[in-house]
């Protein structure tokens, strides 16, 4: 017993640690979003405000459509990527890691100018181009992520193993890689959508309304509103993802350190 | 005599036809407001109006609702007309608008800008394509010849003036841009933005100028004045927004008086009491915004009827001021029953461009109270030429203050 | 990992697809996926900026934009950013290193979920609502200034504040760090108990196995880690415009002012060569990396 405590002390010091730092800056922020000066009291009244404004849901819903969507491209184009890199075209890693690491090294408004110049007309017209510009924008992240997941599995000697035991690639990709990679996959994903469910600049820039924009619109008349605003964006995609997680089983970690 | 009466009635029946064509035809003639250049090839105020009303929308780019008070202009215009105002990303920059009308396509396009006059560069003028049309207002002759194009592409609409806007809490009272340098004022000075970026703050930079010896070509003292507040610590990094307003980031801005009833009245909804004052010893009035119409608007009957909107002197109702029996009124009789733009200019702070000649007509209406000018104050107004010159120096040093 | 040695012979008997020429076919195939969608989403555009870099404001060709880039302020900006970049960088990967691995060894399952959500949400935080909450925190009337002041720490008085290089830093961390624990997590998820146990039996101890085993093992996803964090930080942009007012010398700004400004209007293309210089710097930064990240992939074999 004394041995269990004394290995989860750093864990949960680490994790106290982890929490002030966040909830910190956060909830000094949500103080003020609960303030209501005209009553002097605290009160949900400037959440209320943005929930009864006529275009919340909507806004809110082409937001998540677009981010599901970025999640997708990704997951498409990203997962059998980094499956072959890992599998055989491991001397192509350092031109894809540059590839990979581009946007995130050009900053967002040069990109937004470039889009604007380099896209055809029917590319701007049709609001699915967002979701192909937040997948680009996240590719940096979900690429790594992937990638450092991939590598740390015999992903070969598995491989190998299925083939060897009469399995098609189709199989193996289905049955055997993503079971392995799916709490990596995952965490790719996730970064993708709450990538996507905040991204303001290229929206804006491309001349789209998407959830983020149509805050900043109603953060002009509305101080404390606009508080509650951001915080209410930030919590509210910890809460999706969270409740995405919840109906997806963890794999469980491959190191044990119970002799530790 | 058979033959003779058809033959009659068929002639009388063609010219009775043909007369009703030929008074049915001219109504029937559409006007092309897109290349409408004033009021009279518009074909009136009244069909200006039922032409915009058939368009149903307008689109603007970069109005923040609490500048010069363009919220209260696109409320008013928008139940008057019952037209839908689109703002494309209000927070935008007069760089984000010229771009827009470059590149974006159809659909985006605005129908009408607000820019800054440096924004003019490369985009009129010899050499460059024709991207705003023609339009002269009602009282175009009435717009001072130094901001406008002559043939009517672009013209100014209202400036204003730096102040200081601080919280009441503030002890001594600041009255003066020297008073900044006061250390009672530690870590509560700010500046809305960069001055690399933002007309606010660059004109606060030559603010500090005037008030420190400078001139309108010497910016340099105004460098240093600022050099000097972060040296002392009273000069805060961060950005003077409402926000950080709020959470006491900072006490004293210098701000545009057409920015301040907005900021104050949205600090008082926040439980803050903000103040606002023209500094006496420096008054620096900005060089007007210029409006212009796109050449590729989407709605040019819309667009040209806000042109006259916002040019006219008009003393009217407010939007909240408008009754059901106003809106069935016919499009000219509207009009002139609405506040013309240029007041809801100066009931936002704003110097309206058609200042003047409404103050000889009597229909300036009175702006905010407190935003007055210091009896006898020396005006001065940097101009583009001027302003490049500063450019070079502010982007050079500020960077490294 | 090496590469298999894959040998299919056409009728004469000379490998296919063991060529060079077969390897490279065989490679875009593979690649084919992300390389259209990065073409025409990411190198279109890009292509356009990099055009437009060498372009005179008469439309002619110049190198003038990209010999402005050593000229101050602008070489001041770009060794601020990159300054800005490292610390960021180091200063928020170990202890994302350690958080990641403290969860990942020792965590419940259901604990792993809650943190690589959250993370996901923390790591894309920046801009006006990240600059406010720290303001709202920390800054001069801040929620925790305030506690600390009760508890006799004034920092204010100390010298502290969040608009300095170091506060850049501070707030920084808000995003890196969980961008560390998402990205580095997998590294540990993957460690393979058997060469814990390997090493047991072989008589290593806990401390022993890591040093020799783990951490080396782990050392070229760190690394690249860390040139994620790299990366991102000498990018930002939307959190560095909130929280100061341009008398942080940085990249990113000098190019949202240029291109998307009230002030200036005639210098787009020096804009556009800033932004190309930025990849240039990522480049030669990445040099050093790759010849870390082939040693130590000996380690893996």
């Amino acid at each position: 017993m004394k041995g269990l405590k004394s290995r989860q002390l750093p864990l949960t010091i680490g994790l106290i640690l982890a929490t002030i730092f966040v909830v910190l800056p956060l909830g000094s922020a949500a103080e003020f979003s609960l303030r209501e000066p005209l009553k002097n009291t605290h009160g949900f009244d400037n959440y209320v405000w943005f929930f009864e404004a006529p275009d919340f849901a909507k806004y809110l819903g082409i937001s998540f459509g677009l981010a599901l969507a970025s999640a997708l491209i990704l997951l498409v184009i990203l997962v059998p990527t980094v499956v072959w890199l890992n599998l055989g075209g491991s001397k192509f890693r350092g031109l894809v890691e540059f590839i990979s690491l581009l946007p995130l090294v050009i900053p967002v408004v040069a990109l937004a100018i470039g889009a604007q110049t380099a896209l055809p007309d029917f590319a701007q017209t049709n609001e699915v181009i967002l979701a192909f510009m937040y997948a680009v924008l996240a590719v940096p992240y979900a690429y790594r992520t992937m990638d450092t997941g991939l590598r740390s599995i015999p992903l070969q000697t598995i491989v190998e193993a299925a083939r060897g035991l009469g399995a098609d690639w189709l199989a193996v990709l289905f049955k055997v890689i993503i079971p392995v990679i799916r709490s990596t996959v995952l965490s790719a994903l996730f970064m993708t959508l709450a990538l996507s469910l905040g991204e303001f600049t290229i929206t804006s820039l491309l001349h789209w309304d998407t959830f983020t924009t149509w805050v900043t619109t109603m953060s002009q008349s509305n101080i404390l509103g606009a508080i509650a605003l951001s915080v209410f964006s930030l919590v509210s995609v910890f809460v999706l993802l969270l409740v995405i997680s919840v109906f997806i089983k963890p794999t469980k970690s491959l190191i044990i350190s119970e002799e530790n | 005599m058979n033959l003779k009466r058809i033959v009659a009635v068929a002639a009388a029946s063609a010219i009775a036809l043909s007369a009703a064509v030929a008074i049915s035809t001219p109504s029937q003639a559409a006007v092309n407001y897109c290349k409408a250049t004033d009021l009279k090839t518009a074909g009136g105020m009244d069909a200006l109006v039922k032409a915009a009303k058939k368009e149903g929308a307008l689109n603007v780019i970069t109005l923040p609702r609490d500048w010069a008070n363009y919220g209260e202009a696109m409320d008013l215009f928008s139940k008057a007309f019952g037209i839908k105002i689109n703002d494309d990303n209000p927070d935008g920059s007069s760089a984000y608008e010229i771009q827009t009308i470059k590149t974006a396509p159809a659909a985006k396009q605005p129908d009408v800008v607000d820019i800054g006059v440096s924004a003019l560069n490369g985009v009129i003028g010899a050499g460059s394509d024709k991207i705003f049309a023609d339009y002269k207002v009602a009282n175009f002759a009435a717009i001072p010849s130094k901001w406008k194009s002559e043939s009517g592409s672009w013209y100014g609409d209202y400036n204003g003036i730096i102040g200081i806007a601080y919280d009441a809490s503030v002890t001594p009272a600041p009255t003066k841009i020297a008073d900044l340098a006061n250390a009672a004022y530690k870590g509560q000075v700010a500046l809305t933005g960069d001055p690399t970026a933002g007309q606010e703050p660059f004109m606060a930079v030559y603010a500090a100028a005037i008030a420190k010896g400078g001139s309108l070509d010497n910016v340099q003292p105004g460098i240093d004045f600022f050099k000097s507040l972060k040296a002392s610590g009273n000069f805060t990094a961060t950005k003077a927004t409402p926000e950080n307003y709020i959470a006491g980031a900072y006490k004293v801005s210098l701000t545009w008086n057409f920015n301040a009833p907005g900021a104050i009245a949205g600090a008082k909804a926040a439980g803050k009491n903000l103040k606002f004052v023209i500094p006496s010893d420096a008054v620096i009035a900005g060089t007007p915004y210029i409006q212009a119409i796109n050449a590729k608007a989407p709605h040019c009957a819309a667009a040209r009827l806000w042109e006259e909107f916002l040019y006219s002197e008009n003393k009217g109702k407010t939007s909240t001021q408008l009754t059901p029996a106003d809106l069935k009124l016919t499009g000219s009789k509207l009009f002139n029953t609405i506040e013309g733009g240029q007041n809801v200019f100066v009931s936002g702070g704003a110097t309206p461009i058609l200042q003047a000649d409404m103050t000889k007509k009597k229909t300036l209406i009175n702006g905010p109270d407190g935003f007055d000018v210091p009896k006898g104050a020396k005006v001065y107004q940097p101009s583009p030429d001027q302003q490049v010159a500063g450019k070079t120096l502010v982007s050079a040093q500020w960077p490294t203050l | 990992m090496t590469t298999p040695e894959v040998t299919n012979l056409d009728r004469k008997g000379a490998p296919i697809w063991g060529t060079l020429i077969g390897q490279l076919l065989k490679a875009l195939l593979a690649l084919a996926p992300l390389l259209v969608f990065m073409s025409i989403f990411f190198f279109a555009p890009l292509t356009a900026v990099v055009l437009d870099s060498f372009q005179g404001n008469d439309g002619n060709f110049t190198w003038a934009n990209y010999a402005d880039v050593f000229k101050e302020p602008i070489i001041t900006a770009m060794r601020t950013s990159l300054a800005l970049a490292l610390v960021s960088a180091i200063v928020s990967a170990i202890p994302g290193a350690v958080l990641a691995f403290l969860i990942e060894s020792r965590g419940s399952d259901r604990l792993r979920q809650v943190v690589a959500s959250i993370s996901g949400v923390l790591a894309n935080t920046g801009g006006v609502p990240l600059a406010f909450m720290f303001i709202a925190s920390l800054g001069a009337e801040g929620a925790a200034t305030s506690l600390l002041k009760a508890i006799g720490l004034d920092i204010y008085s100390a010298g502290f504040s969040l608009f300095t290089f170091g506060g850049l830093v501070l707030v920084y961390t808000y995003f890196q760090i969980p961008m560390m624990v998402i990205v580095f997590s997998p590294a540990i998820h993957g460690l393979r108990k058997e060469w814990n146990e390997a090493a047991r039996t072989l008589g290593a101890s806990g401390r022993q196995f890591w040093f020799s085993v783990g951490i080396p093992l782990l050392f070229p996803s760190f690394l690249s880690a860390l040139l994620l964090l790299f990366a991102s930080a000498f990018s930002a942009y939307a959190t560095a415009r909130a929280m100061t007012n341009g008398t942080i010398a940085l990249v990113p700004l000098m190019i949202g002012n240029l291109l998307d400004g009230n002030v200036i209007f005639d210098e787009v293309n020096l804009a556009k060569a800033l932004a190309v210089a930025m990849i240039v710097v990522t480049l030669l930064a990445m040099v050093p990396y790759l010849i870390i990240q082939r040693r130590a992939q000996r380690w893996q074999g």
